[in-house]
C-alpha cells in the first residue's frame, strides 16, 4: 500500500511538472509593421551622456577582521557614451576597532612564544593595520538601464553598472621588527625584559609605518535617479590585496618554518578586501537629452 | 474598443455595414474566445471588402471584439482617407502584391498592439524551483558555503510561500583568521560546525522593473522580500580542548529575513541573488575546562545559548512550473 501511494506520488508530481496539469499558451507580444527595429525604448532620459557626475558617498567596509573603516568621499566621472564613464573614486578614512579587537585587548595574552606577536595586549589596538584613505581611477560600465516600481506606486529611473579599476590604498601598519632587534630584546632570556622592549616596537617612535598599496578594484552597483540632475547610488566594490592587519608575526622562514622571530612584508597575507558604498551623485549640465527615435 | 475604425464610418455605408455585421456573426461561430481588452489591429480588416468576415492567420486574432458589437457591426468597415490606422498600414504587410514595376512587394501585419502592456510573467498559481549555491558574509573565523534548493508556490503573483533546505556539512572550511588568533594572543574563538537547514518561508515582491540593454532587449526583475522560520542542525568545533571533547549535532529553532533580486531569462527561467540573515540561538562550547570534571559531558557546552547570525549571500537560478501561463482579462 505504501509503494502503491508513493508511486501514486511519483506519478501526480511528474505530470505536474510535465505541463500536463492545466496550462496554456503564453501569447508573445510581436511588435511589426511600423514599430518594427525601432528603439526598445523611445523619450528615455539619458542620464550619463556628455555628462559630469560628481558623487559624495560613504563606504563602509565589511567582513574587518581587527579595524573597520568608513570612508567619506567622493567620485568624479564623465561619461562620453550613455553605457560608459571614466573618473576617480576615493575617500579618507574613518577607522574603529572591531569585536574582536576589543577581545585581544581584554584577554590576550603573552608569552615567550607570542611575545613578538603580542607585546601587550593593552595595546593591540596600537599594532593593528588600518586603511586611511583610498584612491582609484576607474572605467565604469553601465549595460543596463531601466527603471523600478515600488509598491506599485513609486516608479524611478535606474541603471545597474559595473567598473573596474586601479585602487591605491593609503595603508598604515606596524612598522618593521628586524631580527636582530628580536634578539636584542630576547638576549636575557626573561620575559619581563623582553616585554618593554618588544611594546616599543608597538607604541614607540617609528612604530608605525605608512604605504601605498595598488590593488585591482571592481564591483558593480545600482543608481536610481531621483531628479533629472541627482541619484542615489549604492555599490559593492573589491579591493583585494595583501597587508599585515594584525601586526603579528604570521610568515616563517622560506621553508615555512615559524615564527621567524621578525616583523616585515612576508606576513602581509592576501586578503579580499570589499565594501559597500552609498552615494548621492550629481550630474553636470543639469538638464538630461531626451532620446528620440532617430 | 476598436476606436480608429469608427473614424471611417460614414452613413451612406450603412447597408456594407449590415454585410459587415453577418460576416462579423460567421467569424464569432468560428473564431475561439478574445479577450475584452485585447487591442488587435489587422491589416485585412481594413483592405478586406466590406461584406467580408475579417480573415487573418489565426482566426482568434483576427475576431472583432464583443465592444465591437456595439457599434452596429463597425469594425469590417475598411478604412476611409483619414484613417491613421490605415495609413500606418497600407503599405506595410508582409503579404506579397504586385507594386507598379510588377515587383512582389511585402507586407506587415500588426497583429497585437496592447493599450498596457502586460506583465511579462505571471507567477501566480506556479511553483517555483530554484537550486543555489551561498556563502556566509558575515563570519571571518568558519565559512559556511552551502548548496541549496526551495520549491515556492505564488498564492498571487506578489506572495509565495514556500520551503527551502540548505546542506552545510563537508564543505564548510575554518579561517586562516581563527588559527592565526589563536597563535598569536592564545585566544581561542569558539566556532560551530553546521549540517542542514530547513525553513518555510514566505516571499513578497514589493518592487518590480525592467532593464534595457543599449536600447536593444528588455529585462524584466524585481526584488523580494523573504523571510521565514525552521529548523537549522549544528554542532560546536572542539577548539578549547579538542583532545578531549566531542560534540553531536543538534537541531535549532531559526529565523531568517532576507531580500534578493531576481531577473527573468525566459518566462519560466530566472537568476537570481539574494542577502539573508539565518537567525538562532547557538549553543558553543564552554570555554572554561573543569580540571575535576574534564570527561564530564554537561560542562562541554557553554550553559549560555549565544543569539547568531549567519548571514549569507546565495546566486542561483530559478524555474517556474508550468513553464506557460494564461493572461486573463476583466470581462
Amino acid at each position: 500500500m505504501k509503494r502503491f501511494a508513493l508511486t501514486l506520488t511519483t506519478i501526480a508530481a511528474a505530470l505536474a511538472l510535465g505541463g500536463v496539469l492545466p496550462t496554456a499558451q503564453a501569447q508573445e507580444v510581436e511588435v511589426q509593421g511600423p514599430l518594427a527595429g525601432a528603439p526598445a525604448v523611445v523619450g528615455l532620459r539619458i542620464y550619463r551622456q556628455l555628462r559630469f557626475q560628481v558623487q559624495l558617498h560613504v563606504a563602509m567596509t565589511l567582513q574587518d577582521e581587527f579595524s573597520r573603516s568608513f570612508i567619506p568621499g567622493g567620485q568624479l566621472m564623465f561619461h562620453p557614451t550613455d553605457w560608459l564613464g571614466i573618473g576617480i573614486w576615493g575617500g579618507f578614512a574613518l577607522n574603529i576597532d572591531t569585536a574582536l579587537t576589543d577581545q585581544v585587548v581584554d584577554k590576550g595574552q603573552t608569552n615567550s612564544v607570542n611575545v613578538l606577536s603580542l607585546p601587550n595586549a593593552q595595546l593591540f589596538s596600537e599594532q593593528i593595520g588600518r586603511i586611511k584613505w583610498i584612491a582609484a581611477p576607474q572605467v565604469s560600465f553601465i549595460p543596463l538601464r531601466g527603471k523600478l516600481g515600488i509598491f506599485e506606486k513609486l516608479f524611478v529611473d535606474t541603471d545597474f553598472y559595473l567598473f573596474g579599476g586601479v585602487g591605491f590604498v593609503g595603508l598604515e601598519e606596524r612598522a618593521d621588527v628586524t631580527s636582530s632587534k628580536y634578539v636584542s630584546c630576547t638576549a636575557s632570556g626573561s620575559l619581563s625584559q623582553a616585554i618593554p622592549c618588544f611594546t616599543d616596537t608597538v607604541n614607540g617612535e617609528g612604530s608605525r609605518a605608512t604605504r601605498v598599496a595598488i590593488a585591482p578594484t571592481f564591483g558593480a552597483g545600482l543608481s536610481l535617479y531621483l531628479a533629472d540632475f541627482v541619484s542615489m547610488s549604492i555599490e559593492w566594490r573589491a579591493l583585494p590585496f595583501s597587508w599585515n592587519t594584525s601586526g603579528t608575526d604570521e610568515s616563517g622562514s622560506d621553508r615555512g618554518d615559524f615564527p621567524d622571530k621578525q616583523i616585515n612584508s612576508s606576513d602581509r597575507l592576501s586578503h579580499f578586501n570589499h565594501m559597500l558604498t552609498l552615494g548621492f551623485g550629481f550630474y553636470f549640465p543639469t538638464q538630461p537629452r531626451i532620446s528620440s527615435v532617430d | 474598443m476598436n476606436l480608429s475604425f469608427r473614424h471611417g464610418v460614414e452613413i451612406s455605408r450603412l447597408a456594407r455595414s449590415r454585410s459587415a455585421s453577418l460576416g462579423f456573426l460567421l467569424s464569432l461561430a468560428i473564431a475561439s474566445s478574445v479577450d475584452a481588452q485585447d487591442m488587435s489591429f489587422d491589416v485585412d480588416e481594413a483592405e478586406s471588402a466590406p461584406a467580408k468576415p475579417a480573415k487573418g492567420k489565426k482566426g482568434k486574432e483576427s475576431a472583432p471584439k464583443s465592444d465591437d458589437t456595439e457599434e452596429g457591426g463597425e469594425a469590417s468597415v475598411p478604412a476611409s482617407g483619414g484613417d491613421v490606422l490605415s495609413e500606418l498600414t497600407a503599405d506595410k504587410g508582409k503579404e506579397e502584391t504586385a507594386t507598379d514595376s510588377g515587383l512582389p512587394r511585402e507586407k506587415e501585419v500588426i497583429e497585437k498592439i496592447y493599450a498596457v502592456q502586460r506583465m511579462y510573467v505571471l507567477r501566480n498559481g506556479r511553483f517555483e524551483l530554484a537550486p543555489s549555491v551561498s556563502q556566509t558574509f558575515n563570519d571571518q573565523y568558519v565559512s559556511h558555503p552551502a548548496l541549496g534548493a526551495a520549491l515556492n508556490y505564488w498564492i498571487t503573483n506578489v506572495l509565495a510561500v514556500g520551503v527551502n533546505l540548505l546542506w552545510y556539512q563537508g564543505i564548510e572550511s575554518e579561517s586562516k583568521l581563527n588559527f592565526s588568533i589563536r597563535r598569536s594572543t592564545r585566544l581561542a574563538v569558539p566556532i560551530t560546525e553546521y549540517q542542514l537547514g530547513a525553513h518555510l518561508n514566505f516571499m513578497y515582491v514589493p518592487i518590480y522593473g525592467k532593464f534595457e540593454m543599449f536600447n536593444d532587449a528588455i529585462f524584466q526583475w524585481d526584488a523580494y522580500l523573504v523571510g521565514g522560520v525552521g529548523m537549522l542542525r549544528t554542532r560546536p568545533v572542539a577548539v578549547i580542548d579538542p583532545a578531549v571533547r566531542t560534540f553531536n549535532f543538534d537541531w535549532h529553532v531559526s529565523f531568517n529575513v532576507g531580500i534578493g533580486l531576481r531577473v527573468f531569462v525566459t518566462k519560466w527561467l530566472s537568476i537570481f541573488g539574494e542577502l539573508r540573515d539565518y537567525i538562532y540561538m547557538e549553543k558553543l562550547e564552554n570555554l572554561q575546562v573543569s580540571l575535576t570534571a574534564r570527561g564530564n559531558e554537561s560542562t562541554w557546552i557553554d550553559p549560555n545559548s549565544k543569539l547568531t547570525n549567519n548571514v549569507t549571500v546565495a546566486l542561483g537560478f530559478s524555474m517556474f512550473f508550468p513553464f506557460t501561463f494564461d493572461y486573463s482579462y476583466p470581462k
